[in-house]
């Protein structure tokens, strides 16, 4: 039996289908039958081509119930459905129900799961193996919050996070324990159970994710890693990410990586697992801030910026598979325990809805607020990162933003320093009027080999346009190819040179400048692959 | 590399967002499976990496590309030659792309952007319906307040009103009085030559909406969905049954009738989408959409007529009757489902909440059973309105409304909720004979309404929107502590009186059962 995640709603989105659809079809391959629960019948999991029993009714214990005891599944596959897949599971089985109908839950014990789930079980554990957590405090009472600000050697500055307000809102960053006290209080009073959790601030740190997998004869690999552009303080499904990560030292990575790996040994997963961690930009310290015991929205991710089928994978380590019997179904030629490997950037944006609500907070903080994503892969960052924006729909073709040149600079300092949907547009903007890279780095803790990238686009900009005269010339091809490999659209260059988008495309072709495409084989071209998947570049070379 | 097979193209629908969904990958991926099935090779290009259609399997070739003309045209040149491309399953997204691909001179399989644009251009489309016979709510587009005024005498209140220039149901009000509807041109909109305001007759009834499928000259008609919220809540944030449990036979006659000429007139092949609103036996339209909508996977789901697959052979040519479907409408399912929306204001601050004629739901969920009552328990229930038998429940109620609520409050207190009400709204109930306890409204001193909701004690609240801007400000308050409280907050009186109807049926009904897609196909 495979839950589905339900409704799509801001947190749980299409990835689950894409997951629950490719274990389904892992399974059935493997000779399982599936049967398959889904409140949600626009996915494709719930299709009746894709389980033998396929159930389309509401997601609570007690229609489980009813359909365990209808179906007498063997067993239960708890990670692929999400938080609201894994919360149904946990509680089936701690209720006693997969017990009284004799089902086994696949994959992941259930230990592990409530040991990366439970925070307190979680920090025992991290520190028992020796990986860091940040200090933190759940508060209730005034007295609690004012007994905490007066204790000695305290981390400061600290982050506090009220529970279940809307959007995570009414939060902050305290630097003394008076603030404390203020923004504590504040939060408690807007929280519905008057709650706050008061936790080391890690706001600026880079945030960095590792896709990590592990098999029951504890063969462990990495999938990838993914760097969020955003540092700490914005969620990750808010932030702006690209995998692999740009601006680690080998050294910082290879330290990463051994933590996640130990993480996801020392819980015990079987199957896919998401690691987030904070590092400090200045030093070599780092948090482990959570785990996802389960293939999740960065899963998907990975999996697509890899070519790497995770929640297949992981479907089939569950029924007992070992990461070296498993073949790559994208090479057709390697195993499932080769780490994939990129010879190209990925860059996903989030697509959040403040088009649609126009009154919305648009700030983006520690809890999600976008609906989507879109995911770009190129040669380079800079085409990445405008492949991504163009296929945003908002709008904008590059990272030109309508409305940005009508910025105030005190609005521009504002938008980089408190982050929105429209904190990119804003360095380009500042960028445009000359700010220089530490001091957008300053204010927005992107870290500088990024600025370098979006100022380079910025230049770019203004290049065509001084060129605007001789587009036509010889000496202009070399330029032409450089926009294009910065991913620069012919609409674009129209617009920064005063032509139309058919003559930009006319001049450009008969120069020979046009796309070329490469493949995405999760090996770097090392083997073959038998189903593979494309994107454009302005290479030489085109791949077939 | 097949070399010997035909290609085509499938245009996916991009990012997630309010207003496109998970639906319209499920479209692209059903499209690409009905092509691979029937011999041509395929070739997706979608840029979201959250989805099936973008899974390495499932077309012969992905492009991970963004969606514009230039990232389609460069695809397209590397991959010619091929058949056609395909639009209709890709969201407005792709559909945007038709007229762009066609002027530069890409062939584009079923309806054509000619029909695309027929019925997105009001005058042509007008046109077309008043040859065919077709009505649909009188009205006119103005520019200034005093056209409005002339135009909404001619054509009677209420009216509603909205900008000629933005879509999806922004800035749409419904206006009773002249006064109102001054008030709206005045201050609401921008109004010029260059933006017209469209001011339409607001028909009170039911809204229906019909998916069919055409070859262009005959129709398929899977279902219909009768929305259970009046018109003037959009289609995606209504909820909806299958198959419609109010409209009379004639009514469905004429709406098969009009589906069927309009899909033939427009030269549509393919998926079409129509929404009728229905006063009395007549159905009026009010939108086509000659594309898939939110609803197909809904419809195929439950009648078993695999949507796209039909289509999609029907893109490539084959009729309907040789794909051994009869044309017209498919016979009704015996087990009836209700579509519900589902939110996510708990992620949003600064949202309000109240249902409209403005998109605002993330996501939709089915519930199915024997009966429509049980169907409805069951999608409420998925949507996470998991309220009990027996419980308190909270009426803060416009004047406009109160009457009409009066009988579903009756409802709730015969069930067994206590009723708690506001000051207005309690002196009402209670001199109609209904035992209703008052509670403060904010400004009326501890402990008020959001006390009250805090408190954890009420289990439901429904409050209806007020035109008077002081009490709304209050009204706004009082939804944001629901949300924070993740206490269920109705806003539509038709919604509050499908709970109850839910609730009879779980009180009174035998225990609910489960069954699978397969098994609710048959009796
Ligand atoms: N101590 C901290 N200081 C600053 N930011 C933090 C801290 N802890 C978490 N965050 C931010 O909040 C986001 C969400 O927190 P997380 O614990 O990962 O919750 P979720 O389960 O919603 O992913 C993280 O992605 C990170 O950007
Ligand atoms: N003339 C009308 N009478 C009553 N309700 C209407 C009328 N026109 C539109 N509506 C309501 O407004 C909603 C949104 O209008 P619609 O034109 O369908 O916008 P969208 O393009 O966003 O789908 C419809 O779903 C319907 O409920
Ligand atoms: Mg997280
Ligand atoms: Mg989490």
């Amino acid at each position: 039996m495979v839950i589905g995640s339900g409704p799509i709603v801001i947190g749980q989105a299409a990835e689950f289908d894409y997951a629950g659809a490719q274990a389904c079809r892992a399974l059935r391959e493997e000779g399982v039958s599936v049967v398959l629960v889904n409140s949600n019948p626009a996915t494709i999991m719930t299709d009746v081509e894709m389980a033998d029993r396929v159930y389309i009714e509401p997601l609570t214990p007690a229609f489980l119930t009813k359909i365990i005891a209808r179906e007498k599944p063997d067993g239960l596959l708890p990670t692929l459905g999400g938080q609201t897949g894994l919360n149904l599971a946990t509680e089936l089985a701690t209720r006693g129900i997969l017990d009284d109908y004799n089902v086994k839950l696949l994959g992941t014990p259930l230990r592990a799961i409530t040991r990366a789930e439970d925070r307190q079980r979680f920090r025992k554990l991290m520190r028992q193996i020796g990986e860091p957590v940040p200090e933190s405090w759940i508060v209730e009472k005034d007295g609690e919050l004012v007994e905490l600000s007066r204790q000695s050697g305290l981390p400061w500055p600290l982050i506090v996070r009220p529970a279940y307000t809307l959007g995570g809102s009414g939060g902050g960053v305290a630097h003394t324990p008076e603030e404390l006290i203020e923004i504590g209080q504040r939060g408690m009073r807007l929280s519905p159970r008057h709650q706050v959790m008061v936790e080391r601030c890690l706001v600026g740190w880079k945030e960095i994710e590792y896709e990590v997998m592990r098999d029951a004869n504890d063969t462990c690999i990495t999938i990838c890693n993914m760097e969020n552009l955003d540092p700490m303080g914005v969620h990750t499904g808010d932030s702006i990410v690209v995998a692999p990560s740009q601006t680690l030292s080998d050294k910082e990575y290879q330290m990463l990586r051994s933590a996640s790996l130990k993480i996801i040994r020392s819980l015990g997963i079987e199957g896919g697992c998401n690691v987030q961690l904070a590092l400090d930009p200045k030093s070599f310290g780092y948090y482990v801030i959570e785990v996802n015991p389960r293939v999740s929205r960065s899963s998907a991710l990975a999996s697509k910026a890899t070519g790497y089928p995770i929640a297949r994978v992981a479907s089939q380590i569950a029924i007992g598979l070992h990461l070296d019997e498993i073949p790559n179904r994208v090479t057709g030629k390697t195993l499932a325990c080769f780490e994939p490997a990129l010879d190209y950037c990925v860059v996903k944006i989030p697509r959040w809805p403040f088009d649609k609500f126009t009154s919305a907070d648009r700030r983006i903080t520690t809890q999600m607020k976008a609906t989507g994503e879109v995911m770009a892969l190129d040669r380079s960052f800079e085409s990445a990162l405008m492949k991504a924006v163009r296929s945003l729909e908002v709008g904008a073709n590059s990272l030109r933003y309508k409305g940005a040149s009508q910025w105030s600079d005190m609005e521009i300092e504002s938008l980089l320093t408190t982050p929105t949907d429209e904190r990119l547009f804003a360095i380009a903007e500042a960028f445009r009027r000359g700010l220089m890279i530490e001091e957008v780095a300053g204010l927005s803790g992107y870290d500088p080999w990024f600025l370098h990238k979006i100022r380079g686009i910025v230049q770019m900009e203004k290049r065509l346009r001084d060129h605007a005269a001789d587009l036509n010339r010889d000496e202009a091809a070399g330029l032409l190819t450089e926009a294009k490999g910065l991913g620069f659209t012919d609409r674009t260059i129209a617009e920064l040179t005063g032509r139309t988008e058919r003559d930009i495309r006319a001049l450009r072709t008969s120069l020979g400048i046009t796309a070329t495409y490469k493949i995405v084989d999760t090996c770097a071209a090392e083997f073959e692959a038998t189903t593979p998947y494309y994107y454009s570049c302005y290479d030489r070379e085109d791949e077939r | 590399m097949n070399e010997n097979k035909k290609k085509i193209i499938v245009l996916g629908s991009g990012p997630i967002r309010i207003g496109q969904g998970i639906e319209f990958d499920y479209g692209c991926v059903h499209c690409v499976w009905a092509l691979r099935e029937a011999g041509y090779e395929t070739i997706l290009i979608n840029n979201n990496p959250e989805t099936v259609s973008t899974d390495f399997d499932t077309s012969d070739r992905l492009y991970f590309e963004p969606l514009t003309l230039e990232d389609v045209l460069n695809v397209l040149e590397r991959e010619a030659p091929y058949e056609g491309v395909i639009v209709q399953f890709g969201g407005q997204t792709a559909i945007n792309l038709a007229r762009p691909l066609a002027e530069a001179g890409v062939r584009i399989l079923g309806s054509s952007a000619d029909s695309i644009d027929l019925a997105e251009d009001r005058e042509q489309f007008e046109a077309l319906l008043r040859r065919l016979d077709i009505p649909k709510p009188a009205g006119r587009a103005v520019t200034s307040p005093e056209a409005a005024v002339q135009v909404a005498h001619e054509i009677g209140y209420p009216c509603l009103v909205r900008p000629s220039y933005v879509l999806g149901g922004r800035a749409m009000e419904i206006v009773q009085s002249d006064e109102e509807l001054t008030a709206y041109m005045r201050y609401a909109v921008d109004v010029s030559p260059k933006a017209p305001i469209l001011i339409d007759r607001y028909v009170v009834g039911k809204e229906v909406e019909v998916d069919c499928i055409s070859d262009g000259v005959e129709c398929l008609l899977p279902g219909i969905m009768e929305h259970i919220e009046r018109a003037g809540v959009h289609s995606g944030d209504s909820m909806a049954v299958y198959p419609p449990q109010s409209i009379a036979p004639v009514t469905i006659g004429k709406m098969v009738d009009y589906a069927t000429r309009l899909a033939r007139e427009m030269h549509v092949v393919g998926v079409m989408n129509i929404q009728f609103v229905c006063e009395g036996d007549e159905p009026y339209i009010i939108e086509v959409n000659p594309r898939a909508s939110r609803t197909v996977p809904y419809l195929s789901k439950i009648t078993g007529v695999p949507m796209v697959q039909i289509a999609t052979r029907c893109l490539l040519g084959e009729s309907i009757a040789s794909q051994g479907y009869k044309p017209g409408l498919w016979p009704d399912q015996p087990n009836p489902a209700v579509k519900a929306p589902v939110f996510s204001f708990q992620k949003l601050a600064g949202v309000d909440i109240p249902l409209g004629p403005e998109m605002k739901s993330t996501g939709e969920i089915l519930g199915q059973d024997v009966d429509y009552p049980r169907a409805l328990y069951k999608a409420l229930l998925a949507a996470g309105i998991d309220i009990p038998l027996k419980g308190t429940l909270l009426a803060t109620l416009a004047d406009a409304d109160k009457s009409e609520a009066l009988p579903i409050l009756r409802e709730f207190a015969a069930l067994g909720y206590r009723i708690l009400a506001t000051s207005g709204t309690c002196r009402f109930l209670r001199a109609a004979g209904l035992d209703a306890e008052p509670v403060n409204k904010i400004r009326e001193g501890a402990p008020n309404l959001i006390d009250v909701l805090r408190s954890g004690r009420v289990d439901l609240l429904i409050n209806t929107i007020s035109k008077d801007r002081h009490i709304e400000r209050e009204g706004a308050e009082i939804r944001r502590a629901s949300v924070e409280q993740n206490i269920p907050c109705l806003t539509s009186l038709d919604t509050a009186r499908a709970l109850a109807l839910a609730l009879e049926a779980r009180k009174n009904g035998d225990p609910f059962d489960v069954r699978t897609v397969d098994e609710y196909l048959k009796k």
